[in-house]
C-alpha cells in the first residue's frame, strides 16, 4: 500500500492535449474516483500511474518512490480494465495464477492457496477450473478483481468498472466493492464517467474536464459546493440560471428578482432539483416564484415536473398525489441558502 | 407482401445457382469419374469401374518420388512463412507499430492479385544472376511469397476478435514483451495460425506455375508429375492422383473452416 502523487502530468498524442497539467495527491489507503465525461483525460491519467502511457512532462510516485521512468511490469499496481482483459484461453486459476508467475517466486502450493483465498475474497470459490467465457458478466468483474488484487498491489487501479454490468448488477457490486475495499484497504483510484458510481464509492472526487482538474474534495462538499456550472452540471441534475446579482438580490433573465447571498455581479444561480418544492397553502418558504408546467413526466413515486419561472426553466420532482397538469400555475419555493452563487 | 421474392424469380434464381454448380464442379467430378475407369484411356465417362489405377499411381516411383518432393517443399513452405506471416499480422495490427501500414498491409497481400507467371519470371531472373540459375532455395522463396497472404490473413483475421487490453493487463502484472506474446497473444491467435498453415501447405503442394519456371531440372512436383503423365500416357492414373488433391483441398478447406468459425479469411 502506499500513496500516489502526479505533479505538473502533461500528456500529448501529437497535436491533441489529452492531459494538460495535473496535480494530484493521493494519500495511503483513500478510494479516489476521477470523473469527467469521456475524452476529459481521466483514463489517460490511469494509465499514466499504470506505466502503459509516459508522461510528456510531470513525475509520477507511488509510495514515495519516483516511478516516472519505470514501465509497467515493474511498477507494483493492480489494474481492472473496463473489458476486463482476462484471457481467454486460460482458466480462472490460470488467470489468477498469471501475476504469481510474472513476479514472485512461490511454489505451486503458496500460489493455490492465493488463489483460493482471492476467489474467496470475491465470492466465487467453485469457478477455477472454469473459463471466463463460461461465466456471466458479473463473475467475469470479479475474477478480473481477483486478478488485479492477488499479487497485493500498491495501488489498485480501476478503469470504468462497473460500466459493462446492467443496472441491477451494478447497484449490488457497488456494494460489493465497499465492502471488499473494507477487507483490503488499499489505495484505490477508479476512473467513471458515472457521477452516481463516483459518489457513492469514493472518499474524493476529483472531476476532471478537458485534461485539467476541475475540483476535488469529498463527495459530499463538492456536491454541495460546486466550484463551477461545469461540476455543479456534472455532479447532478442541478438548475442552472443566469443571473445578476445587486444589494442582495439576483434578477433572473425576465427582471424578477429572488434574495440571494453573495457578491454583486453576473453569476450563475444553481439550484438543485430536491431542493425546489411546490409551495402548500399556509406553509410558505423562505424564497417565492410563481412557476407555470410545461411539462410533467411520471416517475412512479414522484413526478419529474419542468416548469417556467423568472424566465428561466426549472426541473424537480412532486409528489404524485398533487395531480400537477402541464398547464397549471403553482407557487414553487426553497430555502435561501439554497440558492449558491457560482 | 414486402420482401416476398414473386415465384419467377425465385425459380430463375435456384436455376443460375444450379448452373453455377455445375459449371464449377463439372471439371472436378469428370477427373474423379475418370479416375475409376477400368479401362487404359483417359476418357469421360469411365470404361467400368475400378481402383486399380490408384493402386496403379501408388505403386509407381515417380509418383511416389514427387509426393515426397511436394511434401517437403510444403512443410519448408510452412515453416518459412507462418513465423513471417504471424509477425507481418502482428505488426499490422498495432497502430504506430508500422509507418505507411496501409503500403504494407498492401504488400502482404499483393501476391494474391498478382499474376504468379510475373512472379516466376522476376524470381528466375533474380535467382539466375544471383544463384546462377534455377534452385529448390529459388523456389521455395517463390512458395513463400505465394503462401504469405494467406498466413497474414488468418491471423489477421483472428487477432482482430482479440482484445488489446489484455496485452496491457499482462504488462501490468509483470509480463515481458516475450511472456506476452508467447503465453498471451499468441496463444489466442493460434486458430489463425494453425489455419494460415494449412492454407499455406496447399497453396505450395497444388503450385504449378512457380515450380515450372524455378525448378531445378530433376525436381517434380505432384502437379507437374500430373502434368508430365498427361503428355506422355494420358492414363485414368493422371486422373487418380488429380482427385487425391481434390480431396486434400477439400480437407484443408474443411478444417480451416472449423479453425475460423466462419471468419472471412479468403477473398
Amino acid at each position: 500500500m502506499a500513496a500516489v502523487s502526479m505533479t505538473g502530468i502533461v500528456k500529448k498524442f501529437g497535436a491533441v492535449t489529452a492531459v494538460d497539467g495535473v496535480d494530484l495527491e493521493v494519500a495511503d489507503g483513500r478510494f479516489v474516483a476521477l470523473l469527467g465525461p469521456s475524452g476529459c483525460g481521466k483514463t489517460t491519467l490511469l494509465r499514466m500511474l499504470s506505466g502503459l502511457e509516459a508522461p510528456s512532462q510531470g513525475r509520477v510516485r507511488i509510495g514515495g518512490k519516483d516511478v516516472t521512468a519505470l514501465p509497467p511490469e515493474r511498477r507494483n499496481v493492480g489494474f481492472m480494465f473496463q473489458s476486463y482483459a482476462l484471457f481467454p484461453h486460460m482458466t480462472v486459476a490460470a488467470n489468477l495464477r498469471f501475476p504469481l508467475r510474472m513476479r514472485r517466486g512461490l511454489s505451486r502450493s503458496q500460489e493455490d492457496a492465493r488463489i483460493a483465498r482471492a476467489l474467496d475474497l470475491v465470492r466465487l470459490p467453485d469457478v477455477g477450473q472454469r473459463k471466463p467465457q463460461q461465466l456471466s458478466g458479473g463473475q467475469q468483474q470479479r475474477v478480473a478483481l481477483a486478478r488485479a488484487l492477488i499479487d497485493e498491489p500498491d495501488v489498485l487501479l480501476l478503469d470504468e468498472p462497473l460500466s459493462n454490468l446492467d443496472a441491477r448488477l451494478r447497484d449490488e457490486m457497488q456494494l460489493e466493492l465497499v465492502e471488499l475495499r473494507r477487507q483490503v484497504p488499499i489505495t484505490t483510484i477508479m476512473v467513471t464517467h458515472d457521477q452516481h458510481e463516483g459518489l457513492a464509492l469514493a472518499d474524493d472526487i476529483v472531476v476532471m474536464r478537458a485534461g485539467r482538474i476541475e475540483q476535488q474534495g469529498t463527495p459530499e462538499s463538492v456536491y454541495a459546493s460546486p466550484a463551477t456550472p461545469f461540476v455543479a452540471d456534472f455532479l447532478g441534475a442541478a438548475n442552472l440560471v443566469p443571473v445578476s446579482v445587486e444589494g442582495g438580490l439576483a434578477r433572473w433573465p425576465d427582471g424578477l428578482t429572488t434574495p440571494v447571498d453573495g457578491a454583486p455581479g453576473q453569476h450563475t444561480l444553481m439550484l438543485r432539483q430536491e431542493d425546489i418544492a411546490i409551495v402548500q397553502p399556509g406553509a410558505p418558504a423562505e424564497v417565492e416564484l410563481t412557476a407555470r408546467i410545461v411539462a410533467a413526466a411520471f416517475r412512479g413515486s414522484s413526478l419529474q415536473l419542468s416548469v417556467e419561472a423568472g424566465g428561466a426553466r426549472l426541473r424537480f420532482g412532486a409528489p404524485v398525489q398533487g395531480g400537477y397538469g402541464v398547464g397549471a400555475q403553482v407557487r414553487i419555493g426553497w430555502v435561501r441558502a439554497a440558492a449558491r452563487l457560482l | 407482401m414486402i420482401g416476398e421474392r414473386p415465384f419467377a424469380a425465385t425459380v430463375a434464381m435456384l436455376l443460375l445457382l444450379l448452373l453455377v454448380g455445375v459449371f464449377l464442379l463439372a471439371p472436378l467430378a469428370v477427373v474423379a469419374a475418370a479416375s475409376l475407369s477400368a479401362g487404359g484411356f483417359l476418357v469421360f465417362p469411365p470404361q467400368g469401374l475400378s481402383l486399380r489405377w490408384y493402386a496403379d499411381v501408388w505403386g509407381d516411383p515417380r509418383y511416389v518420388q514427387a509426393a515426397w518432393t511436394s511434401l517437403g517443399l510444403a512443410l519448408i513452405t510452412v515453416a518459412i512463412a507462418v513465423p513471417l506471416g504471424t509477425a507481418a499480422a502482428l505488426s499490422l495490427r498495432r497502430p504506430g507499430a508500422l509507418p505507411l501500414r496501409g503500403l504494407w498491409e498492401f504488400l502482404f497481400l499483393s501476391p494474391l492479385v498478382l499474376p504468379a507467371v510475373v512472379l516466376a519470371i522476376g524470381l528466375l531472373i533474380l535467382a539466375s544472376n544471383l544463384a546462377g540459375g534455377p534452385s529448390k532455395a529459388a523456389l521455395v522463396a517463390g512458395h513463400v511469397v505465394i503462401a504469405l497472404p494467406y498466413v497474414v490473413r488468418t491471423v489477421t483475421a483472428v487477432l482482430a476478435g482479440v482484445d488489446p487490453a489484455t496485452d496491457d493487463a499482462a504488462r501490468v502484472m509483470g509480463a515481458s514483451a516475450w511472456q506476452r506474446l508467447s503465453m498471451v497473444t499468441l496463444p489466442q491467435a493460434k486458430a489463425g495460425i494453425a489455419a494460415g498453415a494449412v492454407l499455406a501447405f496447399i497453396v505450395s503442394f497444388d503450385d504449378a506455375v512457380l515450380v515450372l519456371f524455378l525448378r531445378a531440372p530433376t525436381l517434380e512436383t505432384i502437379p507437374l508429375r500430373i502434368y508430365a503423365g498427361l503428355e506422355f500416357s494420358p492414363d485414368p492414373g493422371v486422373a487418380a492422383v488429380s482427385t487425391c488433391l481434390i480431396l486434400l483441398a477439400a480437407v484443408a478447406v474443411g478444417v480451416t473452416d472449423r479453425l475460423l468459425g466462419g471468419k472471412q479469411v479468403v477473398g
